[in-house]
């Protein structure tokens, strides 16, 4: 409860700086959509080539990414925190963060929330209207809350693997290029994952369970495939719950190392 | 009740060795080599609630570190701890809400945003209730200040209202201590002084422990009636800053100006019995060095009786020359021979 109030605040305090430079505001929230679109049209320039993809159709990709675009939305609005090792560890801010009472991790989180982002969720979920529609499935009230349940469980994945890994800057001394690399694994568990090899697909289901966040749930709601993927759907809060908790023992333990920066 | 107490604490750090040149740097990439830098080692000393210790040391002494270890931002690699009742590292959350810290060389405070909302988000950080928080903050507005500067976001503000404003944030929830990392540093005269007044005020007022690391000394004088100096991460020197000065200042200097030339023989016999050395600055003036043993008035009354003289300066050691005498030579034992003799 206290939390949220906290949440409220600095909300507060984000849009008394941010909404002062409106243009930067809305370069962000369009330069986030071109992102998004990129990543649809390569999509759809796939599906020219073929009907079909290890047994989706165009349609069933499509909905998969609108999809993942929810969590993915939510998760970049409060984990913004691509610059955590140079702000907070090299530059020694972590120092401020430590002396307050509240929980470090969320204090930082708090500090750089980017709710701009959130706009992209919305894209996802009026994609995945559409889709839903144009594939004629069925309707129930329980998919709403089924939704519900797998996006959190979504963003449980997502915040706890970049806790982990920002957590690494407290453990090595400069910060690395594990970042860019996750950005671009991250990305694979958008489409079937039937598609790959069984290496990749048991290191994206299991290991960085990127297919959480995407195709695993998503499936859920769709028609049921041969490999029948919307089994593990169940999977996805428990995934969540186990990942994030994961992650955050490991920045937890990271903290104690925490060395501090300069004078 | 103990504010602050410490017992073998000791900190290392590892520190990556950078060997030379390119060749050097492509052995670092596959086999790293380490240093272990002790920054604290063993050090000891209770603080009682309601002192203002100063704590100081020479760049890399191990000052901060130790600060840094009291506020519970590092864990320490060994020995104890205990502040305000806790183990700062361990209950960090509940610790620090006793606690108010202020790092001179860094900003608590939110760069865009009017100081006063800064101040509202750190009450609710806090939890402060909004009655004292008014009532708080009308107070330390007034006594520093700040009245019209609350409402202009802190990147406009220069240095010294920004250390005001500092200083009121890390006050708002009323803490027992008070830990501040060169609070005055850079800062004019006029607002050093007016924080030092205003700390003063404050311990006085509300019994306020407070823990300052600083490099310049007159913090130290005036606020400090106790002063632990490290040097190398050991604590060499801990006690009252009178008793330092005692211990250390050697002598005193006086200087003499006579209305005509008078040569240094003639000063010699004149305070022969007492164990005082001369130098001639020029053809006029001369320098008496006299040690603590020696009476001043006696050396003045032998020297006024022989000589005429137009002016007369003494130099009283300062504290300055004190800690330097001391950082160059690395201990303040020393100074126990030298009182001894």
């Amino acid at each position: 409860m206290r939390y949220a109030e906290l949440f409220w605040e600095y909300l507060k305090n984000y849009a008394k700086t941010r909404l002062t430079y409106r243009a930067d505001f809305w370069i962000e929230v369009l330069s986030d959509l071109l992102f998004q679109g990129m990543n649809l049209i390569f999509i759809l320039i796939v599906f020219q080539h073929t009907p079909s993809l290890g047994g989706w159709s165009e349609a069933e990709v499509v909905f998969v990414y609108g999809f993942f675009m929810i969590p993915f939305g939510i998760f970049s609005t409060f984990f913004s925190i691509w610059n955590f090792s140079e702000r907070y560890i090299v530059k020694g801010e972590m120092d401020r963060v430590l002396t307050r009472p509240a929980h470090n991790l969320y204090q930082v989180l708090l500090e750089n929330v980017d709710p701009p982002s959130l706009i992209g969720s919305f894209v996802g979920a009026v994609i995945m209207v559409i889709c839903w529609t144009q594939l004629g499935l069925p309707f129930h009230v329980m998919d709403i809350v089924m939704l519900l349940v797998f996006v959190i469980g979504a963003v449980l994945i997502y915040a706890g693997l970049y806790t982990a890994l920002s957590a690494l800057s407290f453990y090595s001394d400069a910060p690395t290029g594990i970042v860019p690399l996750m950005y671009n694994i991250q990305n694979y568990g958008r489409y079937p994952v039937n598609i790959y090899n069984k290496m990749i697909r048991f290191v994206l289901t299991w290991l960085l369970p990127f297919a959480f966040v995407g195709v695993i749930p998503a499936s859920y709601f769709l028609e049921q495939k041969a490999d029948d993927l919307s089994r593990l759907a169940w999977f996805t809060p428990i995934m969540g719950i186990i990942v994030f908790g994961l992650g955050l023992a490991f920045w937890n333990n990271g903290v104690k190392r925490y060395r501090g920066a300069g004078s | 009740m103990l504010a602050i107490d410490v017992k073998d604490l000791r900190k290392q750090f590892k520190v990556q060795k950078n060997r030379e040149g390119l060749s050097g740097a492509l052995k670092d990439l596959f086999k790293r080599e380490y240093n272990e830098v002790t920054a604290v080692k063993d050090i000891s000393f209770q603080i009682p609630q309601g002192e203002i210790c100063g704590y100081i040391g020479e760049n890399g002494a191990g000052k901060s570190t130790t600060i840094k270890m009291l506020t519970g931002i590092l864990v320490p690699t060994a020995g104890h701890i205990k502040v305000n009742g806790y183990v700062p590292y361990k209950d960090r959350e509940q610790f620090v809400g006793g606690i108010g810290v202020v790092f001179g060389q860094r900003s608590q405070l939110w760069w865009d945003i009017g100081v006063i909302e800064s101040f509202q988000l750190l009450r609710k950080v806090y939890r402060v209730s909004e009655a004292d928080f008014r009532k708080r903050l009308d107070n330390l507005v007034e006594r520093l200040q700040l009245g019209d500067l609350l409402n202009r976001p802190v990147r406009k503000l220069s240095l010294g209202q920004r250390m005001r404003c500092e200083l009121v944030a890390s006050l708002l929830h009323n803490p027992s201590i008070l830990f501040l990392d060169e609070p005055t540093i850079g800062l004019d005269i006029v607002v050093k002084t007016e924080i030092r007044d205003f700390l003063l005020e404050m311990n006085r007022e509300h019994g306020t422990t407070i823990l300052l690391t600083t490099h310049d000394l007159q913090d130290i004088e005036a606020l400090c009636s106790r002063v632990i100096m490290l040097d190398d991460g050991r604590i060499i020197y801990d006690g009252g800053l009178d008793d330092l000065k005692s211990r250390w200042s050697k002598g005193r200097e006086i200087q003499f100006q006579f209305a005509g030339h008078t040569p240094l023989a003639k000063l010699q016999q004149l305070t022969e019995e007492l164990a005082v050395t001369w130098s001639l600055e020029n053809d006029v003036t001369a320098k008496m060095w006299l040690p603590h043993e020696v009476n001043v008035s006696d050396a003045l009354s032998k020297v006024v009786a022989g000589t005429e003289i137009r002016d007369i300066k003494i130099f009283e050691t300062n504290t300055d020359d004190i800690v330097r005498s001391i950082y160059s030579s690395g201990s303040a034992e020393v100074s126990k021979e030298t009182s001894g003799q």
